[in-house]
């Protein structure tokens, strides 16, 4: 294993802000850590980097714990957000830092920084300083730093949120480029989950200092533990409807909401008379002649597709994505089903009824 | 043609809000100043007009033992103060920086107070901890050296007392700068070089000296003139003695001036001074930056 957490645990003061997280992230392996602000994914990059305490609990890096290790001799590397490039240093003299540091020979430090320039393509950039650099060219110095001390694990700390939309899209593409050409073992904290889905071999879902779920991006999309994964992974976000179970014949599930009946697909025993909670994806909604019926609000267009931006007449906003020429306009009533299969329901809990 | 008329009322808008500044900026320094230069070309007592002797002032100055004395000991001052209290202030702000939350308000506060003290009362107390008969410190002397120091009548501890003393009266403003230098430099920095395996002098040396270098830039330069112009502290303390061992220009042009009512000759040396201060000033500060952006 090259990162394995058990009953990790950190506390600042009597706030407790990562409970007992214990985890496995193989040789190799893209990991992301993912989940909204203020759910502990930032401090347990930094435990595993050693530059927060860890409370109680072990972390172990290539099977030795490292724990009470100091951040320098853990052999990780650490992208930061901001960048944290001096700025009264070239790019090069960045990228030669942590070799400078420790006096390699210079034969050594020109070879290693050109080749992790060549890979980042930044030959061209090496004599500039920092504030002469794009964004995008910052992002990639920071990635070079870490590449040039080779280390058993990197770690990336939202590396990409201080980029604009279309920057971060391809420096998306180069980081999973990137992994595939050096294959080393990468840990990634994001809030975005579409960067956790398109980067992640395995991704971990946290909220307030709790592993919600683990798995690959597809697994978490199709088969959610729970309504927070359910509705944090996927965008747009899965709209949620409270329902009623009427009943059930064989795995179907009965499901009132209003005065429409859906039928839901799930083994798990659940009482007739429960209220629960249904999930259904925007691109699962089906528009037809009979169904749920909501009002037409607003369209996004985004060419190929829209979603649709609909209300029940009870209150509850539901988005529809629409594939197809000419959709509902404003005012409109339309009728929504969804097939069995898709449909997840949710105890009170929130917890999945499978 | 609406652009041109914005641009005539912005400049229109300017002008007025600058003009009180500039007035009052003109007519208490650039005025007297000019008055200045003016009167060190005659031979003018304080008050009242004198006779243009061209550069005979200057030329008196060239003889004038007691001139290249206080310019001496101005510079002698300046090499005791400006660096080493740099340095100091440095020091103190890297300890202050390590410190967290009460405890640090409460050492920078103690390390400011001093600064908020009037120069008499500066002077005074020094004066009384380091009086020969009853002075707190003698002892400090007497364990060093075997015996009590007079250090305001020994021409070769004054100016080093005079200095000290000057160090612990302003040395809490540059604390102060070195503080905001200090937290201007992001904790990521320090992160990054802690996962690099940076020990806390590479760190120093690293990060924290050039990235804090434009701050000491600011503190030597902005020392280098302050203390050229060193004056009250020496007449409280001194008056100049003994044997004009502490004897500085300032003291010199005020002796001038208001002792021997001898107008233009004092507005030469205050001349000499000035163009000193500029020069100095402008060179040294010129040197640091260039060292900076290197």
């Amino acid at each position: 294993m090259a990162v394995q957490l058990r009953n990790v645990r950190k506390a600042f003061g009597t706030v407790q802000v990562i409970h007992d997280v214990s985890m496995d992230i193989a040789s190799g392996e893209f990991a992301v850590f993912v989940g909204p602000s203020g759910c502990g994914k930032s401090t347990l990059l930094r435990m595993i980097a050693g530059l927060e305490d860890t409370s109680s609990g072990k972390v172990s890096i290539e099977d030795v714990d490292v724990t009470e290790t100091e951040p320098a001799k853990r052999g990780v590397a650490m992208v930061f957000q901001s960048y944290a490039l001096y700025p009264h240093l070239s790019v090069y003299e960045n990228m030669a830092f942590s070799l400078r540091l420790r006096h390699a020979p210079k034969q050594e430090i020109e070879e290693k920084v050109r080749e992790a320039a060549g890979i980042l393509r930044l030959e061209e950039q090496l004599h500039k300083k920092p504030s002469q650099l794009s964004g995008g060219q910052r992002q990639r110095v920071a990635i070079g730093r870490a590449i040039v001390r080779q280390p058993k694990v990197f770690l990336f700390d939202e590396p990409l949120s201080n980029l604009d939309a279309e920057l971060r899209v391809q420096m998306r593409l180069e980081l999973a480029r990137l992994h595939k050409q050096i294959g080393a073992t990468m840990i990634y904290v994001t809030h975005d989950q579409v960067e956790a889905m398109t980067l992640a071999d395995k991704i971990f879902v946290l909220k307030d200092g709790v592993v919600q779920q683990t798995g690959r991006p597809l697994d978490l999309y199709r088969n959610p533990d729970n309504r927070f994964v359910a509705g944090f992974i996927g965008s747009p976000a899965m709209n949620f409807l409270t329902a009623t179970v009427t009943g059930r014949e064989g795995d179907q599930l009965a499901l009132r909401v209003g005065d429409t009946t859906f039928s839901a697909q799930t083994q798990e025993p659940i009482a007739t008379g429960t209220i629960v909670t249904i999930g259904l994806r925007p691109e699962h909604l089906v528009i037809s002649e009979t169904g749920l019926p909501v009002k037409m609000e607003m369209a996004e267009e985004l060419g190929g597709l829209a979603y649709l931006h609909t209300r029940r007449p009870e209150g509850e906003e539901i988005v529809v994505e629409w594939r197809g020429d000419e959709h509902a306009v404003m005012g409109e009533t339309l009728k929504l089903t969804c097939p069995a299969d898709k449909i997840m329901v949710f105890d009170s809990e929130g917890l999945r009824v499978r | 043609m609406a652009m041109i008329t914005n641009r005539r009322r912005d400049v229109a808008v300017a002008m007025t809000l600058i003009a009180p500044f500039v007035l009052t900026f003109a007519l208490v320094f650039l005025y007297p100043t000019l008055r200045m230069i003016a009167l060190s070309f005659t031979d003018a007592p304080l008050i009242g007009e004198g006779e243009w002797v061209g550069l005979a002032n200057f030329k008196r100055l060239l003889s004038d033992r007691l001139f290249f004395t206080s310019l001496k000991n101005n510079g002698y001052f300046v090499l005791l103060t400006v660096v080493p209290t740099t340095v100091l202030a440095l020091a103190i702000a890297l300890t202050i920086n390590r410190l967290k939350g009460a405890l640090q308000s409460l050492v920078l506060a103690l390390f400011f107070l001093p600064y908020i003290l009037p120069v008499s009362v500066v002077t005074e107390i020094w004066m009384w901890m380091l009086d020969f008969q009853f002075g707190i410190l003698q002892p400090v002397f007497e364990f060093f050296f075997g015996k009590s120091i007079p250090v305001f009548k020994n021409p070769y501890w004054v100016m080093p007392t005079v200095a000290a003393v000057t160090i612990w009266w302003t040395n809490g403003f540059n604390v102060l700068l070195f503080i905001a230098g200090l937290r201007n430099i992001p904790t990521d920095f320090y992160e990054a070089a802690a996962l690099d395996g940076a020990t806390r002098w590479q760190m120093f040396r690293r990060v924290t000296w050039p990235l804090l270098w434009p701050v000491t830039a600011l503190v030597l330069t902005l020392q280098l003139i302050l203390q050229l112009k060193i004056f009250d502290q020496v007449y409280l303390m001194s008056s100049g003695g003994p044997f004009n061992s502490s004897y500085v220009l300032l003291l010199m042009v005020y002796r001038e001036a208001f002792q021997l009512n001898h107008g233009g000759y004092a507005s030469a040396i205050a001349l000499i001074l000035f163009v000193v201060i500029m020069v100095v000033s402008v060179l040294q500060f010129q040197l640091l930056r260039a060292r900076g952006t290197k």
